[in-house]
């Protein structure tokens, strides 16, 4: 099986879809980080809230495409709620304290999610786009997790051209460099905050979406992605668009070819590599600020 | 930190201990279950406030070594059949050691990327525990014996006695921290929490002083997990998972940081909470997530520090009335 | 006592500090003078071992100090106070000077008995706060004290780990007259077995303390001589001191 080409190269289209999802996960969180020095725990819920709203809005109106389409928005009016309640109080208030919200805010998710979805796992099975399989060099593969490949990829794009060649991303751009400096220059460096948190709000709640068809709504997915898609943004260099697709691919390889590899040691080599990446650049690989 | 109330702690840990001790004297099975629970997590939550609230440490991997703890006591006393007593400090030893090697990366980083680090660490260990055969995996670890006084007389078989037992202990690490921090190396430990960077310049070797605090947190640690699996007799890798220092950092906070008290009096409310919180509502999780977040948006250090200030207005209402009277 | 041999320190291309040396035996007062920028704490970083030198070798007596850690210096008799105060705030000041002693005695790793208990730190802590003019206020913590006291606190503190060799970075700034005073007579009633080396701004200091004077610019040595030398230098006098013949507080 090890010498199977064809083997080889499903994995390598495994680990492209999980990275695609940690990418649009960690984007968001990584310039977050970058630009407001906030650590957002509860970014994981956010991604467990856009599958279970997905997964209603899925079933209330019939269209998958509808739920893409919507549930971001809904988990970014939840993300503008927050910012205003506790996120703008707490920008300056140390690591701890916001480690703590946050962490706060995992737990009132968790039973928020329990209390309006119930315990079990929640997919759609009708109406699925892509949900054919496609024949590519020879192999068999689900055209959904295709299709999550090339979202990933389309939303990379879409964020270098808002970055590089817009005004509003030039002022992002700025405010992670030098906010004080960025304000000096009468950069609306708050305004910038503000949409940089939503449109991370928004993404992670498009991955959790998109990822509900295949993988199911369920409790505990925003905890168990909120570890690997840290380390993807501390590897990747904090508030770097490049870092976290860097982050992303190579998180996604380690877990998806660690798992086939050495099952037992995957998450090991992972946490590990987060380790040796904190002590010896502890900006990342691609810092956007060294 | 000096307390602006002196004598309020003490009285406040002295109430704490005798309520702990009446509801000993008056429980019944599930009261012993409780409090037994409370005392592992008092104890889990001191070692973290030397850490965090002394010497400014936020660890998230308090849980992996009090796993690590129970594990060494589990295999030590069960696989090898060494001797209880020998098995605890056996226990206690080798959390001592794992928390070194880890304190002495970790110390390399400060602030969010020291709390992750702890994080991804302890994450390791949880990943190990689950996938190895050899402590059980996921399937957990059965059949961990209890320390045995009956040659003492002393039957700890029986719940009540073990309890006190446990309630015993968690005074034991009380009073050692307490003799801890009012040494000089408790008052350097606080010297880290306000000024690292001024006192490597006086000549403080600062990665070494926080390297041996993370290891006196992470034999405490040990020893709670020593002790939770004499209590329970099986364990599991969640003791390692993040949540669970989650959960005793939550404890800490909620209690309040750098007193001793906090972490014992937050353990007994958290605890207690839960066990009544539960039997009305499914979601008792959601009301501690917000009395959390509440807590912190608050700024008072927890709860000691919000009766210490209750006091404190209290006491100046008086003397500004008594003035009154006085005058008028 | 302390020796620097050819110190340089560049910020990628910006050259920060070029080929500096300087001696100061036991016993001498050195001041460091020059414009905002010539680089002056940066030496004072160099030297202490918060930043590593480009090139250049430092010396402690006979001992090569170049590669170590600021902790390992101040173990060898090295102290600094610093520009902007570096205090233990919620502290108090016995308890800050004691801290001071405890980092560089070592007797920082005692966890079997209480401070309380340990007397001979104790009596250090009041001796060198009677020597910075803090004796009165020994309890109170230091963000209840004023700027002017703190500052006096900063000094305390590289004092009270019994230093060999004492680095003051700009010891006055922010002072008013009369504790600018104060400050003068405290820095010549140090011990004469003491290297000590100001960086300061205000020209009463520097002259009504040091034996020699260096005057740095743009990272570089300009001169280094005795007070008279530097006061009568006309390359001084245009780049830094303003002209003319008079020498006046910057």
């Amino acid at each position: 099986m090890v010498g199977d080409a064809g083997f080889w190269f499903i994995q390598i289209l495994n680990s492209l879809q999980m990275s695609m999802l940690l990418f649009l996960l960690s984007v968001g969180l990584s310039v977050i980080f970058g630009l407001l020095n906030f650590v957002n725990l509860a970014h994981g819920s956010l991604y467990a809230l856009g599958a279970f709203i997905g997964y209603s809005i899925a079933q209330a109106s019939g269209s998958v495409w509808l739920a893409f389409a919507t549930a971001p928005l809904a988990v970014m009016a939840i993300g503008a709620v927050l910012y205003y309640a506790l996120i703008d109080r707490l920008r300056n208030a140390g690591p701890m304290n916001q480690v703590l919200v946050t962490f706060g805010l995992i737990f009132v998710f968790l039973d928020g999610v329990r209390f309006l979805w119930g315990v079990d796992p929640l997919g759609v099975t009708q109406g699925v786009p892509f949900s054919g399989r496609v024949e590519i060099f020879g192999q068999i593969y689900p055209a959904y997790r295709l299709f999550i490949i090339a979202l990933g990829a389309l939303v990379y794009l879409l964020l270098h051209l808002l970055l590089e060649h817009t005004r509003i991303g030039a002022e992002v751009r700025a405010g992670v460099d030098n906010a004080e400096v960025a304000r000096c220059l009468g950069i609306n460096v708050e305004r910038s905050f503000l949409l940089v948190f939503l449109l991370g709000c928004a993404l992670a709640g498009l991955a959790g979406a998109v990822a509900m068809p295949t993988f199911s709504a369920t409790l505990g997915m925003g905890v168990s992605i909120l570890v690997p898609t840290l380390v993807v943004v501390v590897v990747g260099g904090l508030g770097s668009l490049k870092g976290a697709l860097i982050g992303s691919l190579l998180i996604g390889s380690t877990l998806t070819f660690g798992q086939v590899l050495v099952p037992d040691f995957a998450g090991i080599i992972m946490y590990a590599l987060l380790v040796i990446v904190l002590l010896l650049r502890p900006a990342g690989l691609f810092p956007v600020r060294s | 930190m000096p307390s602006r109330l002196p004598g309020f702690q003490p009285l406040l840990t002295l109430l704490t201990f005798l309520g702990l001790f009446l509801y000993w004297l008056t429980a019944d099975f599930f009261g012993y279950e409780i409090l037994a629970e409370i005392a592992v997590f008092a104890i889990l939550a001191m070692g973290l406030d030397l850490l965090a609230g002394y010497a400014g440490l936020v660890s998230l991997a308090q849980g992996a070594l009090y796993g690590v703890g129970a594990y060494a006591f589990a295999y030590a006393a069960a696989t090898l059949a060494v001797p209880a007593p020998w098995a605890i400090l056996l226990a206690i030893a080798v959390s001592g050691l794992v928390a070194l090697v880890v304190g002495a990366i970790a110390s390399g980083v400060t602030g969010i990327f020291f709390i992750m680090i702890t994080l991804a660490i302890g994450e390791m260990g949880y990943e190990f525990f689950f996938k190895t055969p050899l402590f059980g995996g996921d399937d957990g670890f059965f059949g961990i014996p209890r320390l045995d006084l009956s040659a003492f007389g002393i039957d700890l078989m029986d719940p009540a006695s073990f309890t006190l037992l446990l309630l015993l202990c968690v005074l034991l690490v009380f009073l050692a921290l307490r003799w801890l921090v009012a040494s000089p190396y408790g008052v350097t430990l606080i010297g880290l929490h306000e000024n690292s960077h001024r006192l490597r310049a006086l000549g403080l070797p600062v990665r070494l002083y926080k390297t041996t605090a993370f290891a006196v947190a992470g034999m405490i640690s040990g020893f709670a997990g020593a002790l939770l699996a004499q209590h329970t007799s099986f364990i599991s890798p969640e003791l390692l998972h993040w949540t669970t220092s989650g959960e005793i950092l939550v404890i800490l906070i909620l209690g309040g940081l750098g007193t001793l008290v906090g972490p014992l009096i937050g353990a007994t409310v958290v605890i207690l909470l839960k066990h009544q919180l539960s039997a009305y509502t499914d979601y008792w999780s959601f009301w501690l997530g917000l009395f959390l977040i509440a807590v912190v948006l608050s700024g008072r250090n927890g709860i000691v520090g919000a009766l210490e200030e209750l006091c404190l207005l209290a006491l100046r209402r008086g003397k500004l009335r008594r003035q009154g009277d006085a005058a008028g | 006592m302390l020796r620097a041999e050819g110190l340089t320190k560049s910020f990628g291309a910006l050259e920060v500090t070029r080929k500096v040396s300087l001696e100061v035996p036991l016993g001498q007062r050195m001041a460091i003078i020059g414009p905002n920028g010539a680089g002056k704490t940066t030496l004072f970083n160099l030297l202490a071992g918060e930043i590593k030198p480009s090139a250049g070798r430092i010396f402690l007596g006979e001992r090569e100090v170049t590669g170590l850690l600021p902790n390992r210096r101040a173990r060898l008799g090295l102290a600094r106070s610093f520009q902007k105060n570096n205090l233990f705030p919620k502290l108090s000041i016995s308890q800050n000077l004691l801290l001071a002693q405890l980092a560089k005695s070592g007797g920082a790793r005692c966890f079997w008995r209480r401070l309380s208990h340990v007397s001979a730190p104790r009596r250090k802590a009041e001796a060198v706060a009677e020597q910075v003019g803090l004796a009165e206020r020994l309890e109170t913590p230091v963000e209840a004290l004023s700027y002017g006291a703190q500052r006096q606190l900063e000094i305390g503190l590289a004092l009270a780990t019994e230093p060999k060799v004492l680095l003051l970075d700009e010891p006055t700034s922010g002072m008013s007259p009369e504790e600018t005073q104060r400050m003068l007579a405290l820095v010549n009633d140090l011990p004469r077995d003491l290297a000590v080396v100001i960086i300061e701004h205000d020209m009463d200091m520097v002259f009504g303390t040091a034996d020699r004077i260096m005057v740095l610019n743009y990272g570089q040595v300009l001169l280094e001589g005795t007070p008279q030398e530097v006061r009568a230098s006309k390359v001084v006098q245009e780049t830094y001191l303003g002209g003319g013949g008079e020498a006046g507080p910057c």
